[in-house]
């Protein structure tokens, strides 16, 4: 796991209030949703409002790219990069 | 979900147009005529309303018998005469939206009931603070958002609605002479739409969104008791509220003795839930919101302006957070 994506494992923890899970219980590959960490659609919007808040980031709305940003932790470290390497060039 | 049946009971679909009609005729009708000569006029129409709409007539017989059992007021027992009050109250309404509009109902007619100074908040987050919400109902005069845009002083008040018909109601705020006030369209809750919102709180502006009709395409309502009897209520704007942890507040605007009379209530200091509880915490609210309501019904008994079957969907399994 690299430092951006314990960062955003860490910011799940801290958003959700997921007292009892620690940033080696959310695997990189781990789905968030559904079956792995059993977030909802609702913890995906108070997710959403904390990267933008962090990081400073947009997310389009009815994209279907925005449903695959938040499939992993890995896939948000990914988009969060992606995001702040744009706004860097 | 079966969409016809659906599209043939839901307020939005026919209610809005139908009003949105009346809108625009009672809009043409005072400009070419003036209220006066209009009011009689209005009122015939409204009668052939009363006459035409038994499904109308028959959800407020229903309202007004709810109200009075749960009241326990006899005197609030649905007749004939009582439900076509009801209807008059409505014309008188539709007038007086209109005047709010045309900017003729002025700030200083308008007597304002606000104990703990929701007002002088609304105007200090034009000063850098952070926004609130506004929860408004269809029992009097909704359309007083646009006199609470005078209230605030300058302060962005963005009105949330759910109907597809906003750009008709820009265009006829526009032709009635009212710029003041934003309404945005919300058909679903995506991180888009709440990144916006978030971003306007911050900013100092305020929401208002109505939290007593349920709308057609999002599933998010909580069934809880109003006036005795199990009815639907949206979950959006507490989800909303939660997801942007700001003040929520109530407002209300009622017509008492022939004077509007705007109602401000703090509700909650910050919404927040902890996660594991958040359907409970939501469903607590909301039955603390239709209680509240309830009692501003015995305020002014004829001034509920839902014709719709309001307590349709309370079937068991209705209560679906996701």
């Amino acid at each position: 796991m690299n430092a951006l994506q314990q960062e955003i494992a860490q910011l799940i923890i801290d958003t959700l209030n997921l007292e009892d899970v620690a940033v080696d219980d959310i695997p990189p590959d781990q789905p968030l949703f559904g079956e792995g960490l059993g977030l909802d659609s609702v913890d995906a919007l108070e997710l959403a409002l904390a990267l933008q808040k962090r990081y400073d980031i947009r997310i389009a709305s009815d994209s279907k790219d925005a449903r695959q940003h938040f499939t992993t932790v890995a896939s948000l470290a990914a988009f969060v990069q992606a995001q702040q390497d744009a706004c860097k060039s | 979900m079966n969409e016809q049946v659906v599209h043939e009971r839901h307020w939005s679909t026919h209610k809005e147009r139908g009003s949105l009609f009346l809108m625009r005729l009672t809009a043409f009708g005072v400009r070419v005529l003036g209220r006066r000569i209009l009011t009689p006029v209005l009122y015939l129409i409204v009668l052939y309303f009363f006459v035409s709409a038994r499904t109308a007539r028959r959800n407020i017989r229903q309202y007004q018998s709810y109200l009075a059992e749960w009241s326990g007021r006899s005197s609030l027992n649905p007749s004939l005469g009582s439900v076509y009050r009801q209807f008059i109250a409505f014309a008188d309404n539709l007038l007086d939206r209109l005047d709010v509009w045309r900017g003729y109902l002025r700030f200083e007619q308008v007597q304002l009931v606000d104990p703990s100074g929701v007002r002088s908040r609304l105007i200090r987050s034009h000063l850098g603070g952070r926004g609130e919400i506004l929860v408004v109902t269809h029992l009097g005069n909704p359309d007083v958002c646009r006199a609470m845009a005078e209230l605030g002083e300058q302060v962005p008040l963005n009105v949330l609605v759910h109907n597809r018909h906003v750009a008709q109601f820009n265009r006829l705020l526009g032709e009635a002479g009212d710029k003041s006030m934003r309404l945005i369209q919300v058909s679903e809750l995506d991180t888009a739409m709440m990144m916006d919102l978030s971003q306007r709180i911050e900013r100092g502006e305020w929401l208002a969104i109505a939290g007593d009709r349920v709308p057609l395409h999002d599933g998010r309502r909580v069934v809880v008791d109003f006036l005795g009897h199990a009815a639907a209520f949206p979950q959006g704007p507490w989800l909303m509220a939660g997801l942007l942890r700001c003040p929520v507040n109530l407002l209300c605007c009622l017509k008492v003795d022939g004077r509007y009379r705007i109602i401000l209530d703090p509700f909650l200091d910050k919404a927040q839930w902890e996660r594991g509880k958040r359907d409970a915490t939501i469903q607590a609210w909301i039955q603390r919101y239709a209680d509240h309501l309830a009692q501003q019904c015995l305020m002014a008994p004829r001034q509920w302006f839902n014709f719709y079957a309001y307590w349709q969907s309370a079937e068991p399994g209705a209560n679906d957070a996701s």
